[in-house]
């Protein structure tokens, strides 16, 4: 059960990255892979702010907002320049790392490379749950991954702009043709993911501190969470992380505690092998052909 | 902005001016002109590969329009983009109908009215009409658009074009891989939308349909517009309509 | 000779480079050679993501395996560094071999992703394996020197790592230069165009990815001997890196991936302020490439050129400058294949559905005889091009037989028409944008040209390759001539009208000398001078006993050009017979009138 427990509390953070991902991808077909380096952006900006003497409550919406409008940012001057060059399907693939380069080094010039103080916040209070012994933090982040799909599935659904996002991701050309500005909505959907990114950051901040190199490690694991998970259901995504998380948690404990390193990637090849749209995508065992709508 | 569904006295519903419109270097629409008084229903044949869904997809915007005017109910829309012509000037039924199939009917019917869903009790009344029209989508109205016939999901295609209430509505071959019957329902339908003085676009291969609904036709060929008759004065036995038509 | 006088400029240069690095500083030695090394893997990279659409992030772990297999067996086996050569490049491409089966199965994005994953993992096994020392990685081989006699010619390492890097790229040279290379842009582009035309297109995926493969295994080899191997150089950027590396020198070109990893490798050597800044630059310049010169520093260079050059005249339009009526019939004449039996093409109880229950095909019978212009007509949804597509081989009809030339074909995929005498042109034309009218005519003779794939390593090399080489250029030539588009040979297929390129494509078809040709709608967007044109070319095709079969919706053109034609409505036959009659048929008039 500690196993459980802590193994979704680590996999609801990849999964909120995964989402992240997978919510970017929904609706533009791309694969922003600057995502982890905005669960650092978060980070970094809370833990400066706070820092500086701010609240925390501030500092972390302050953080929050960062990765917001970073989110939205990269798609206006990295995805959508490039989009437009229809020829080079991938390109988006170079600009987005580019950006995640960028913001790395970027931090840490602004923050130096090591490791600085992120304010503790829950982290510190253990709580005695069905046996186990977790921190107030974690149960923050497991609650934090439920409340996420949750409300993404309630929006998706029941709101019309849910729909409409489900419209566009099916096809944009004729979601475009009954009204819907679908730049508008790639903004929105880009910074949304910069929001759960954020999310991400500010439940890990305790555990990893203010390191500008945090956001590869949580992208890369993020990242394997939604192709374990499936990359065409954002809802799939936040599964596929909280599997990694217990997976990688019983792995560290059996095996030993390096073995997290590798295991999500014996776990990702062992689905892509089976069933390469990922366990909870819906779809099909046959061959999936992930092609871009024009 | 939303467009008054009243007929204008002045302004036709569509007026199309030397329009040349292609996706690569050379035009694929080569100077064309056609225009719909309020009220009037046109069609538009031809064999394929002569234009007929560029000038459609032309008239919305989803393809570059290189020179000459587009004007729906007296506003120029070259140079507003495919949402915003999308939002009460006109309205299109694309081929093979491409409604949203990981949707409802009824969701369709409402995403059809985004530019609208401020007014609620204007799309609850559109998509009453829709349902007074198409008295089995009401029936159908939360099943899964993919689970519909062929020709259901043209009613649902055509619902979703009437929800934004458009100036002009276009239509893309309606008729494409329908029953017999669905044909006829189509075609009914559209007799009722003319009956409620709306202006409509048809592109058409059966010509039948075509004569039925529309009071006037033009002819394209390789991108240009080869003739224009009044539908009454065709005689859809001649030979000379067989060979104007698909020649 | 020009030609030959610039390849022995290019080779002494070439030496005289080495030679320099190699009696060069050490540190001048370690930056040049690096980045050749890269340059072997940006050149590898290019190759199937340039060339043929296959965007692989996996040459980095293909880079590793190399370097680290090179280590490894000489660390404890002992091997020499000569030894090892063989069998990491093969090993390596046995690994291609593989990943590029890969491909087949996952698509585009997919592909990338699990090629990707695959860095991902080798990276991990070279961190977390004792055996390749962990992080800190493993001493790279010594390289052994030149013996005394050749000590003046510096290090043996560079003369080494600069020959490797000499091959790959006459290999990347000569692909591009040999027949092959219009095919792979082909099957980039226009997969169904390159089938049709005779091409195993997974094959040649396959084989390519291969020889990519081995070819960064031995970019890792070389790499080896230049001091440390370690996780840190092989991680998950550096297969970005390595496709910046290509995309900023020019994808799709031979200079570019060597100007970009020239550019990328010594990049930190020249921005030598703190290396955060050198990262954010970096990242900043992986951006604007990307945004503002997609086509890399070779790419634009190219357009330039192309926009300076003054380009021969364009022709206005179509012009009928078909030759004579006897010309034509004795150039569509000649070496045909296709067998003699009367019957060219027999459809029987043919049934294909896409989607059961609802069957695109039911039971259809079809004859087409030899030496006759065959219409195949009926509405939208009739069936005629699923028709088609069985008959070209695109799918398997669930019953009934296809015979071609009397040959059955059923099971047999697209490729295997041309030898059988059979090609086809396709509804909307797909052809290679970027390549002149007669690169892509050229690429419908893929099927009579034995070995095209195999020679292409070493093309110009052989005396046989230059004499098929011009051999396709000229049949090319003289084939658009005979469609009356001999004044567009040159010009690239994205600029040039709509009608120019279903002539083309019609070219293609025809001067693959198959006694079969199958069009698909060849008048869609067509002109009536340009349909005329069209009538005029299938009755010199039909007299110099090609039989042709035509899905049209222009009924007058049908009518007057077809001997005879069959009907098809909702995937049922409705009549076949001479021309003449079937106009006549009311049933064709209710079906097509719908009344």
């Amino acid at each position: 059960m500690q196993i459980v427990l802590s193994g979704l509390a680590t996999g609801a953070i990849y999964g909120l990255v995964a989402m992240a991902f997978a919510i970017a991808f929904y609706v533009t077909r791309v694969i922003n892979f600057a995502q982890g380096q905005l669960l650092m952006v978060a980070v970094m900006v809370t833990a400066a702010l706070s820092r500086a003497g701010w609240p925390t409550g501030v500092a972390i919406v302050a953080g929050l907002v960062a990765a917001v409008v970073f989110g939205a940012l990269i798609y206006l001057l990295a995805v959508r320049p490039v989009l437009a060059f229809d020829r080079f399907s991938f390109a988006w693939l170079v600009s987005t790392l580019g950006v995640a380069t960028i913001l790395e080094a970027g931090a840490a010039l602004i923050w130096g490379p090591t490791s600085r103080g992120f304010p503790t916040m829950l982290n510190g209070r253990p709580v005695h749950l069905l046996g186990a012994v977790i921190s107030l933090q974690q149960v923050l982040a497991i609650a934090a991954g439920v409340v996420a799909v949750a409300a993404f599935e309630l929006f998706r659904r029941r709101t019309l702009f849910g729909k409409l996002g489900m419209a566009i991701a099916a096809d944009p050309e004729m979601a475009s043709a009954i009204g819907a500005n679908t730049q508008a909505v790639a903004v929105a959907a880009f910074a949304l993911a910069g929001l759960l990114a954020g999310v991400a950051g500010v439940l890990v901040g305790p555990i990893t501190f203010a390191n500008p190199y945090i956001g590869s490690t949580f992208g890369i694991n993020g990242f394997v969470a939604l192709m374990i998970g499936g990359i065409e259901r954002p809802a799939g995504a936040m599964a596929g992380g909280l599997l990694l998380g217990v997976l990688s948690q019983l792995a560290n404990t059996e095996i030993n505690s390096q073995a997290s390193d590798w295991f999500p990637f014996v776990i990702v090849v062992v689905v892509l092998l089976l069933r390469p749209s990922g366990l909870f995508s819906g779809a099909r065992w046959p061959r999936l052909r992930l092609a871009r709508p024009s | 902005m939303t467009q008054s569904s009243a007929v204008s006295i002045t302004a036709p519903a569509l007026a199309v001016a030397s329009l040349s419109a292609g996706y690569g270097r050379f035009d694929v629409v080569r100077d064309v002109s056609l225009d719909i008084a309020a009220g009037e229903a046109v069609a538009l044949l031809g064999p394929n590969g002569a234009g007929k869904t560029t000038v459609l997809r032309a008239i919305m915007g989803l393809v570059a329009r290189r020179s000459g005017s587009v004007r729906v109910g007296g506003i120029e829309t070259v140079g507003m983009s495919v949402h915003q012509v999308a939002r009460g000037h006109a309205a299109l039924v694309p081929e093979g109908r491409r409604l949203f199939l990981n949707q409802s009917v009824e969701d369709n019917l409402l995403l059809g009215a985004l530019h609208l869903r401020r007014d609620r009790a204007r799309v609850a009344a559109l998509l009453a009409s829709v349902y007074e029209l198409f008295p089995v989508l009401r029936d159908y109205r939360h099943r899964m658009s993919a689970a519909l016939s062929g020709g259901e999901q043209q009613m649902v295609a055509i619902g979703r074009m009437m929800m934004s209430d458009p100036a002009v509505m276009l239509l893309d071959e309606p008729s494409l891989g329908l029953a017999p019957l669905a044909i006829e329902a189509v075609g009914q339908a559209l007799l009722r939308l003319r009956e409620q003085g709306r202006s409509l676009l048809l592109v058409e291969q059966r010509v039948d349909l075509a004569l039925q609904v529309c009071d006037r036709l033009y002819v394209l060929t390789g991108g240009a517009v080869v003739q224009q008759s009044r539908t009454a004065d065709v005689d859809p036995e001649s030979r000379a309509l067989i060979d104007a038509y698909l020649g | 000779m020009i030609r030959r006088a610039a390849v022995l400029v290019v080779v002494a240069g070439y030496a005289l480079i080495t030679l320099t690095v190699a009696r060069g500083s050490l540190y001048d030695q370690s930056l040049v050679l690096t980045a050749a090394c890269f340059g072997i893997l940006a050149i590898s990279l290019d190759m199937v993501a340039g060339m043929t659409g296959l965007y692989s992030l996996g040459h980095a772990g293909l880079f590793a395996v190399g370097a680290y297999a090179t280590t490894l067996l000489n660390l404890h086996q002992n091997m020499g560094v000569f030894t090892t050569l063989p069998i990491v490049v093969i090993g390596t491409g046995g690994l291609g071999l593989i990943i590029g089966s890969l491909s087949l199965r996952v698509s585009g994005l997919y592909f990338a992703i699990t090629t990707f994953i695959f860095t991902l993992v080798v990276g991990v096994l070279a961190s977390d394996l004792s055996i390749t020392g962990g992080l800190q990685g493993l001493p790279g081989p010594l390289f052994p020197n030149f013996p005394d006699s050749l000590t003046g010619l510096g290090s043996s390492v560079a003369w080494c790592i600069m020959l490797a890097l000499a091959l790959t790229i006459f290999l990347a040279w000569a692909i591009r230069r040999s027949a092959l290379h219009p095919v792979l842009l082909a099957i980039r582009d226009a997969e169904p165009f390159a089938a049709a035309a005779g091409v195993r297109t997974a094959v040649v995926k396959i084989g390519l990815f291969g020889l990519s493969a081995a070819l960064a295994g031995l970019a890792g080899w070389a790499f080896s001997f230049l001091g440390v191997v370690s996780p840190g150089q092989f991680s998950w950027n550096v297969s970005v890196s390595i496709l910046v590396m290509v995309i900023i020198g020019g994808i799709n070109t031979t200079v570019g991936p060597l100007i970009g990893a020239a550019f990328v490798s010594m990049f930190p050597a020249y921005v030598n302020f703190s290396a955060l800044w050198q990262e954010l630059l970096f990242g900043a310049l992986f951006v604007v490439v990307i945004v503002f010169v997609p086509q890399g520093v070779a790419g634009l260079l190219a357009q330039l050129w192309r926009r300076l050059r003054p380009r021969a005249g364009a022709p206005a339009g179509i012009t009928d400058d078909r030759p004579a009526t006897s010309t034509a019939k004795a150039g569509w004449a000649g070496e045909r294949v296709g067998g003699e039996s009367p019957v060219a093409v027999e459809c029987r109880g043919v049934t294909f559905s896409y989607l059961r229950p609802v069957n695109a095909v039911d039971g259809v019978d079809m004859v087409v005889r030899r030496g006759t212009i065959h219409g195949l007509i009926g509405p939208n949804g009739s069936g005629k091009s699923t028709l088609v597509n069985l008959i070209a081989g695109q799918h398997r009809p669930d019953a009934g037989t296809i015979r071609v030339n009397g040959a059955d074909l059923a099971g047999a995929g697209p490729w295997a028409r041309p030898r059988h005498g059979l090609a086809r042109t396709f509804q909307t034309a797909v052809l290679v944008k970027e390549l002149p009218a007669r690169s892509n005519v050229a690429i419908g003779r893929y099927a009579r040209v034995p070995h095209i794939a195999a020679r292409a390593p070493v093309w110009p090399l052989l005396p046989s390759a230059h004499r098929d080489s011009r051999a396709l250029a000229a049949q090319a030539d003289a084939a658009l001539a005979l469609v009356g588009m001999g004044a567009w040979a040159g010009q690239r297929v994205a600029q040039v009208p709509h009608g120019v390129e279903q002539l083309t494509q019609l070219a293609a078809a025809a001067v693959s000398g198959s006694r079969v040709l199958v069009l698909d709608e060849p008048l869609a967007g067509l002109s009536q001078n340009e349909v005329d044109h069209v009538a005029a070319i299938l009755r010199d095709l039909r007299d110099a006993g090609v039989t042709v079969i035509v899905i049209e919706h222009q009924v007058r053109f049908v009518f007057d050009v077809c001997d005879e034609v069959t009907v098809l409505s909702a995937g049922a036959l409705v009549t076949s017979g001479p021309a003449a009659e079937v106009r006549e048929n009311a049933r064709v008039r209710e079906v097509y009138l719908g009344q």
